[in-house]
């Protein structure tokens, strides 16, 4: 009696699970199983979201079409030119402003919160700023004119390929410094003070307790926020987006997810639109699955 | 006593002195843009680009908030357009929040068959970003019928495996006795669901509720994918329409920055620990 009684619970139990996750699930099949094979299929079509034909099966054809393409390869120079220029300075810098921010003693929290602050905006409410900043009579020209001590020099901050490209990077640098930044501050809190004061005792200075201590506990943190900022680089739209609409030349800023969307959205081609999605997919695959490897070891023992 | 001053001494007031100097200049680097924006806001827009700029504006003028809020049509359509974005951050970060937590209460506290893998296929769409499924997504949403609805703004985003996540790491230290004791005095799952589980997780929902609020209010992509009419825009597509019609006025364009911010600096100002919390951080990969 007892025991039939237990195996009902049991089985009333594993109905009342399938209750609380079939919602759901049903939303996960729905917007992101199904959209994601489908778009392998539909990357075998070459469906025209304008035509009424028919899409025509044309096998690997959107994908050799991408590879022999200039203006595809263009944009993935595109994309990794940004997230290199963007993931480099924005990892050193906001480790060296975490430690910076660690090893003084007051107004901790006043620098984590102001360097935070541009994350809190909209990234079209930072680029607009950044747009006017970088307008021929604006501040960015000023600062470099006060800095470097020349007079009326334009830089051309958005038309000339480098500096455009720059500017972007500027922007996207200001937005995220704060907010990883903040990461590596959580990442240096974790270090147990022992340590730290056992390395100050044996007579260390600041140079070598950052390099004997600090930095090697914080390879997993910064093992995990390149590769965060690396997926997030790759990703990058809304200032491209921003500053073409503005009226900057277009070819210096057409990073892959703007291809995408002017290919499927402008030119109507959803088959080579979604080839492209598929090969942005793939890569950030890899990366994100890196992520979950790393994250996963990110927690250091310490002893 | 001034033994002690010895060259190490001074090399470590040195070295104070050089870091507060540089976190100090940092900081002024990066409020700039800020300072920028609200000053800006309240400068007619021959004042804006003048050289050198001139900071402090004289008193505020009201005609860059006046035309930024009445639109580039001046139909008011601003109030709409803010309208839509609360619809659909609030409902966004209103149910991700229901799903979210049921589906991770479900996956912590209820041994069913096909419970890992249900896990694991949930996990595995964390691996798929928004970006590479947008246009599959944006057929998806045609052939349903959703564009220029609140449904095809707010549907694709409910379902949301880091905060599934959350919500499973944090639940799975619930204590089982208190479910239990909850069961012997006879409430029913629902209700142990909504009066005990929900009530408890105040932190990680709060996290969930801001994240998805946030990503939703910044969101350009999609609404520029499903958003037909003006009626629909959201601000972020307030923004770029305006900056499209009237490039020129900067003090409107300021303006309007500054009116769109307001949700997220009042909430920043008010749940700051929630911003920074590493929860809500290390998850901006999702977003």
């Amino acid at each position: 009696m007892r025991r039939k009684r237990g195996f009902s619970m049991e089985r009333k139990k594993a109905l009342w699970g399938w209750i609380f996750v079939i919602p759901s699930l049903l939303f996960f099949s729905a917007f992101s199983f199904y959209p994601i094979i489908n778009a392998f299929y539909e990357s075998f079509f070459n469906r025209n979201l304008l035509s009424l034909r028919p899409p025509r099966f044309v096998g690997w054809s959107n994908y050799t079409y991408l590879f022999n393409s200039r203006d595809f390869w263009l944009s993935v120079q595109n994309t990794a030119i940004f997230t290199v220029g963007t993931f480099i300075p924005l990892v050193v810098f906001s480790l060296i402003l975490a430690v910076f921010i660690m090893s003084i003693s007051r107004f901790r929290r006043f620098f984590q919160l102001a360097f935070y602050a541009p994350a809190v905006l909209s990234s079209v409410v930072a680029a607009l700023i950044w747009l006017l900043i970088f307008d021929p009579r604006g501040l960015a020209n000023q600062g470099m004119n006060a800095l470097l001590g020349t007079t009326g020099v334009n830089y051309n901050w958005l038309s000339d390929t480098f500096m455009l490209r720059l500017s972007t990077i500027v922007v996207y640098f200001w937005k995220y410094i704060g907010y990883f930044t903040v990461l590596f501050v959580s990442g240096i809190g974790a270090i147990p003070h022992t340590l730290t004061e056992a390395a100050l005792i044996d007579g260390a200075n600041r140079w070598q307790l950052f390099w004997r201590i600090t930095f090697p506990l914080l390879k997993p943190t910064t093992l995990l926020v390149s590769v965060m900022t690396m997926i997030q680089c790759l990703k990058t739209f809304s200032t491209q987006y921003l500053f073409t609409s503005a009226g900057a030349p277009t070819r210096p800023l057409n990073v892959i997810t703007l291809s995408i969307y002017n290919t499927a959205i402008k030119d109507y081609r959803i088959g080579r639109a979604t080839a492209m999605s598929i090969l942005l997919f793939l890569v950030m695959f890899a990366f994100t699955w890196l992520q979950l490897r790393v994250s996963r070891t990110e927690e250091v023992t310490f002893m | 006593m001034h033994l002690n001053k010895t060259r190490s001494w001074y090399l470590e007031k040195a070295g104070t002195a050089f870091v507060w100097l540089f976190l100090i200049v940092a900081c002024a680097l990066v409020l700039i843009p800020l300072v920028f924006m609200f000053t800006a806001s309240a400068m007619p827009a021959r004042d804006i680009l003048r050289l050198p700029y001139p900071w402090i504006p004289k008193g505020i003028h009201w005609p860059n908030f006046i035309k930024g809020l009445m639109g580039p049509e001046d139909d008011w359509i601003f109030f709409r357009n803010a309208f839509n974005s609360l619809v659909v951050a609030g409902s966004v970060s209103l149910f991700t929040v229901l799903l979210s937590s049921m589906t991770g209460y479900g996956l912590a506290k209820f041994k069913f068959r096909g419970r890992t893998l249900v896990f694991m296929l949930i996990m595995a769409t964390m691996m798929i970003p928004f970006e590479a499924i947008m246009i599959p997504l944006y057929m998806v949403a045609m052939r349903m019928g959703l564009q220029d609805t609140y449904a095809g703004l707010i549907l694709p985003f409910l379902a949301n495996a880091f905060g599934v996540f959350l919500m499973r790491q944090f639940l799975i230290t619930f204590p089982d006795e208190i479910l239990d004791a909850a069961r012997i005095d006879g409430a029913g799952e629902i209700r142990i669901f909504t009066n005990i589980v929900l009530p408890s997780s105040g932190p990680s929902v709060a996290t969930l509720a801001i994240l998805a609020f946030r990503s939703q209010w910044d969101s350009l992509l999609w609404p520029l994918l499903v958003v037909q009419s003006d009626e629909m825009k959201t601000i972020p597509l307030y923004i770029t329409r305006y900056m499209a019609e009237t490039h020129s006025d900067e003090g409107i364009m300021m303006a309007v920055a500054v009116l769109a911010s307001i949700p997220m600096i009042t909430l920043f100002l008010t749940l700051s620990k929630y911003f920074v919390s590493k929860d809500g951080l290390t998850s901006a990969t999702k977003g």
